[in-house]
């Protein structure tokens, strides 16, 4: 059953002459369990596609569907529901700069309306499977690049979200920390959490935890190794010795 | 469905964030209340100008439009046969028989601390009379018709027809009343947009939080919560301030009121606002900094 379903969705930013498009016709499904990975360049729509997936924008065209529910045409109120079951990494982390780790990590708890002791608890856990020390004094915009991701991953956590989303979640990272930050999110993965991370890091690919990829250019979705949407370019992707293909994952890419 | 345990939890942090973030910015709280009280200590002024206008009105005996005097040497059945007339007529409510000892009391205690004065005068120097209560909203036209008409018998010295000055205090009372009724509007409204400015600022700063917890599935409730328990406590704050010193101000000044004047503020005439009344004071000064604050964080708390 897939998690995530996108069918001829398209975006545009704007109006008029400022107009950009930013995702055309764009149709995949993610399985429940996957590890999936948005790649293209610069301005692809990576982020635009995430953001669709938690209604912070709407698509003009096309439906989107998160377990099973239409999401392109919930209402207002709802939005919050779903966030909740989306857990996300942004790319700038939005944490609240001043508090801890664990002051932030509750945060996505309190919303839930959880009594003080059950987010105490859960942010805790939250902060340890992401190898971080909960007790932690000190405030955030004191912490490393490579914690500061952490502390967004265990955010994102927290709640047992169906779905991870992370926005190059090694973006800003040495690739030794880059290395560990996908380390996290595989064992998250494994645990059961669909995990979805748009990126242009080879390291990601490199890593050998992708189940699924999913290729952008230009607001096109130019590849799906799910699904074979365009046999040359995922020659290109075995070329580019992907673990996910060279590891016996079931994809149709290979002619 | 809604789960009830979870939403009162959610409210409790939504109430301490609050009280957090007031905290946060004290001399910002201490200027929105300051001056939301200097606002409402105005409409309070009025207000209680008001009511004590009112009570001063019934302790004049408003409601007396017509007092006959009789002569002293007058029978008694006749003086029974024209308040049965009297009696009769629809307009009149009642006829109440006032003896010269009733008017002397009433003349003591309308003196307040000057009763001493009385000292030593007979009550037989002031004539009886007779009070003719009206319903409410007799034209003055017919009671002066009715004053003439009664001054024609033999038992009546004098009518005293208060037609005019009552319709004269009435209207100064109509006037103080509609005062405060647009001081009310004019003081929520001021301070509203003192909450709402306050409250804009806060949200203001408090912006980037405002995404996170809306990205983390915070509700709209949850979100502008704090802000709006903020705007509450503020508005009801600079009410509670602002009774306070009138009740201050009120204290000092009502000696001097009742001894400066004392036939028009008899000893005890003279009252502040009752517990109920100060408990409306408060609610309005909370509304109106509910009303601010929806308005300040409705506008910039989106999605
Ligand atoms: N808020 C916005 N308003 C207008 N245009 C936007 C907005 N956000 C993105 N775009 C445009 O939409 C297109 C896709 O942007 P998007 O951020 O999704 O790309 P991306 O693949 O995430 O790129 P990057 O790898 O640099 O993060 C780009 O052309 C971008 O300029
Ligand atoms: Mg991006």
């Amino acid at each position: 059953m897939p998690i995530l379903e996108f069918s001829s969705v398209t975006m545009t930013y704007g109006r008029g002459r400022a107009k950009t498009e930013a995702l055309r016709d764009v149709s995949f499904t993610v399985p429940e369990g996957a590890f999936s990975v948005l790649v293209g360049p610069s301005g692809a729509g990576k982020s635009t596609l995430l953001k669709l997936v938690l209604a912070m924008e709407r698509p003009q065209e096309g439906t989107i569907q998160v377990a099973d529910r239409d999401i392109h045409r919930l209402r207002k109120h709802s939005i919050p529901y779903l966030r909740r079951n989306v857990g996300a990494v942004f790319q700038d982390f939005k944490l609240l700069p001043d508090a801890t780790a664990l002051e932030n990590v509750s945060l996505a708890l309190q919303v839930l309306g959880l009594p003080r002791r059950e987010v105490r608890a859960r942010a805790s856990k939250a902060l340890e499977q992401v190898e971080l020390e909960p007790g932690t004094k000190r405030s955030v915009s004191r912490m490393s690049g490579g914690e500061q991701q952490r502390v967004a991953i265990a955010r994102a956590l927290s709640g047992e979200p169906a779905i991870l989303l992370a926005d190059e979640p090694t973006g800003n990272l040495d690739p030794r920390l880059s290395r560990e930050i996908l380390e996290v999110l595989a064992r998250i993965n494994r645990n059961g959490t669909t995990v979805m991370l748009a990126t242009h890091d080879p390291i990601v690919r490199e890593a050998g935890v992708i189940t699924h990829e999913l290729g952008l250019e230009a607001g096109r979705l130019v590849s799906d190794s799910l699904a074979d949407i365009d046999p040359l370019h995922a020659v290109d992707l075995e070329e580019d010795t992907n673990p996910v293909l060279n590891g016996g994952v079931p994809v149709g890419a290979v002619a | 469905m809604r789960d009830w345990p979870n939403t009162f939890r959610a409210a409790g942090y939504v109430v301490s964030r609050a009280f957090r973030g007031m905290a946060q910015a004290p001399m910002v709280q201490l200027l929105a209340v300051a001056t939301t009280a200097v606002c409402m200590l105005l409409l309070g002024t009025v207000m209680l100008a008001w009511t004590n206008a009112q009570g001063v009105a019934g302790a004049w005996g408003i409601d007396v439009p017509v007092t006959v005097y009789i002569h002293d040497d007058a029978p008694t059945d006749e003086i029974e046969e024209l308040a049965g007339l009297l009696e009769a007529i629809p307009e009149v409510t009642s006829v109440e028989r006032v003896s010269p000892q009733d008017a002397m009391t009433r003349l003591a205690e309308g003196l307040g601390g000057e009763a001493s004065m009385l000292e030593g005068i007979e009550p037989g120097v002031l004539p009886s009379s007779l009070e003719v209560h009206l319903e409410d909203g007799t034209s003055s036209g017919f009671i002066s018709a009715l004053g003439e008409k009664v001054s024609g018998f033999g038992v009546v010295e004098d009518v005293a027809v208060a037609g005019s000055w009552t319709d004269q205090a009435q209207e100064m009372l109509r006037t103080v009343g509609n005062m405060a009724l647009g001081a009310a509007s004019l003081v929520g409204f001021a301070c509203m947009a003192i909450v709402w400015s306050t409250i804009r600022l806060a949200v203001y700063a408090r912006r980037s939080e405002i995404q996170i917890l809306r990205l983390v599935g915070g509700s709209t409730q949850f979100v502008r919560g704090p802000f709006i328990v903020e705007g509450i406590v503020q508005g009801a704050l600079g009410a509670a301030l602002a009774l306070t010193l009138l009740y201050a101000g009120f204290d000092t000044v009502r000696p001097f009121l009742e001894d400066g004047l004392s036939l028009l503020f008899a000893a005890g005439t003279l009252r502040f606002f009752t517990p109920t009344e100060l408990a409306i004071g408060v609610a309005f000064g909370a509304l109106v900094g509910l009303l601010g604050s929806r308005a300040a964080a409705g506008r910039y708390v989106v999605t």
